[in-house]
């Protein structure tokens, strides 16, 4: 049993980590904190949900579709909100109200539009039956979502630390200051950043009607705490240390549900405030910010 | 009123500017030739750090304006003015959460790859130490090698003016000796085979006058002297202000 919890655990974790994976590199890139990132995980499912529902379109392609049109939402809407925010004498809070203001808006619009039902998708899309890992069942739809999520932290390793892009988003997440004074192009790297974010939780939440069982209008504030207990345990701005934080997550959430499953749902509340009280910097970093 | 320079490099002209609402550069200005080396000195708070800020488009110009080879950029972002051949070595000069490798590549970005690669080669024969340690991360490097990997950062943008502010901040007396020495063989046209680089360096140590060719002097936002090192040791108040009682 402990086995199957850790190894579920692990699967969970790679998911939780593409959910936390966006918000952490807006945070690393741009020092905002977007609390509406769960809210673009919740129309990334109902993207997911629509397309296969309306067109039969398979999941994995959904994600492909999602990735274009977030990127090429995310970007005008950093233009629109995010230079205005940092020009102000304390953007990180104001961020916090803005963007949580963001949130509600989305929720109120797409309730409007989409009403209060559960949407799910049938696992069998992404497989039938279980497959084995180490003596553990894992459902086909947790492995090929886990898989997915697995695909998109390495294509955001190579991006950042293969790419010429990269090195210079990586520039702006060690020192802004720095960067503008070499000339980096700040807007058009944080642009980019902020559409690959969007991107990222949209692709984590075509998977979320597999993850989560169903999706609804509301779920993007649960989803925003327990994307910030993940990036907080694997360090803020620091995205690669989302994978840290994810599986600390998943394996911590599988065990509760195994051995305390009354507790389950206190998880991220009690990672987010044992982290912040033992060890602010996160378990992988010595400082807040570094690239 | 700063003298206009037929044939600058750099001129600026009557620059206003400030933080807010706080004004801190009043009517400032200074010219630099090509291939000259100028020495902005100044106490802490004279506004050397705000009038280069301006001069490389981190902050704008209330009023003035700003030329580069003849081209007025005062408006230009500071990339296009790296683009026109305009580096800026800040206090912090470096990245120090990425390697020596990805500070000069990021340095030459508007280099071509080729361009690039030959140059970052030639700034590790003249930065042998840094040419040792290319993945090491530069905050790993001591103050003096951190200096050494600004100026090296700043030169791989191949710019036809370097501009610095302070480089001998949190040195001691040998490394500022070092700093000096280097920067005097990029004056030299001792690298990349061309004429000298032309440098504008803003400092409180006077000991970087051994590289000026000339010097203003900046209070309160104002210029107050420009001439030659000789005529600012022939200004008593300046000599007294700058080296101490005679």
């Amino acid at each position: 049993m402990l086995i199957g919890a850790i190894v579920a655990g692990v699967v969970f974790g790679l998911y939780f980590t593409l959910v936390g994976l966006g918000l952490n590199l807006v945070f690393g890139v741009m020092r905002i904190v977007n609390l509406a990132h769960g809210d673009f995980v919740m129309l990334g499912g109902y993207a997911a949900w629509w397309l296969l529902s309306a067109f039969g379109i398979h999941p994995l392609v959904a994600a492909v579709i999602v990735l274009v049109v977030f990127v090429a939402l995310g970007m005008p809407l950093y233009y629109l909100i995010v230079p205005q925010l940092q020009r102000a004498r304390d953007s990180e809070m104001l961020s916090l109200i803005l963007f949580f203001g963001l949130s509600q808006m989305i929720e109120a619009v797409a309730t409007i539009f989409l009403g209060t039902t559960e949407r799910s998708l049938p696992g069998r899309v992404l497989g039938i039956g279980p497959i084995i890992v180490l003596g553990a069942r894992l459902p086909k739809p947790w492995v090929f979502s886990a898989a997915v999520s697995a695909v998109a932290v390495a294509a955001v390793y190579v991006y950042l630390y293969r790419t010429r892009l990269g090195t210079l988003t990586r520039a702006v997440m060690v020192s802004r200051d720095e960067a503008l004074a070499t000339g980096i192009d700040v807007h058009r790297v944080s642009a980019i950043a902020f559409g690959i974010s969007l991107a990222l939780a949209g692709i984590a939440g075509v998977f979320a009607p597999f993850m989560l069982g169903s999706i609804t209008p509301d779920i993007g504030v649960g989803l925003n705490i327990t994307a910030f207990a993940v990036i907080v345990v694997g360090t803020l701005g620091n995205p690669l240390g989302t994978v840290v934080g994810g599986i600390v997550y998943g394996v911590s959430l599988m065990l509760m549900q195994t051995y305390f499953s009354s507790w389950a749902n206190l998880l991220p509340n009690l990672l987010l405030i044992a982290v912040l009280l033992v060890r602010p910097e996160g378990l992988f970093g010595r400082q807040v910010r570094r690239a | 009123m700063t003298e206009t320079i037929d044939d600058a490099l750099l001129q600026a002209d009557g620059i206003e500017s400030g933080y807010g609402k706080v004004q801190v550069l009043w009517g400032a200005g200074l010219a630099v030739r090509p291939g000259e080396s100028v020495v902005l000195l100044g106490a802490n708070g004279a506004g050397k750090t705000t009038l280069l800020k301006v001069l490389v488009g981190l902050i704008p110009a209330w009023r003035g304006a700003v030329r580069l080879g003849g081209t007025d950029i005062t408006a230009l972002r500071t990339d296009r003015r790296v683009r026109l051949g305009l580096a800026y070595m800040s206090e912090l000069g470096v990245f120090p959460g990425l390697t020596i490798e990805e500070n000069l590549r990021i340095g030459g970005q508007f280099a071509e790859r080729a361009v690039l690669r030959a140059r970052i080669e030639e700034l590790f024969a003249v930065f042998p130490d840094l040419a040792g340690r290319k993945r090491a991360l530069a905050g790993a490097l001591s103050g003096g090698q951190r200096k050494m990997l600004g100026i090296a950062k700043a030169l791989a943008a191949g710019p036809k003016l370097l501009v610095m502010d302070e480089p001998s901040a949190g040195l001691s007396p040998l490394f500022v000796q070092q700093v000096i020495s280097v920067l005097g063989r990029f004056r030299a046209g001792g690298v990349g085979g061309g004429a000298g680089l032309a440098m504008l360096i803003a400092e409180q140590n006077v000991a970087f006058l051994d590289l000026a060719d000339r010097v203003y002097t900046l209070e309160g936002g104002r210029i107050r002297f420009e001439g030659t090192v000789a005529q600012l040791h022939a200004d008593d108040a300046l000599h007294r202000a700058y080296f101490g009682l005679a």
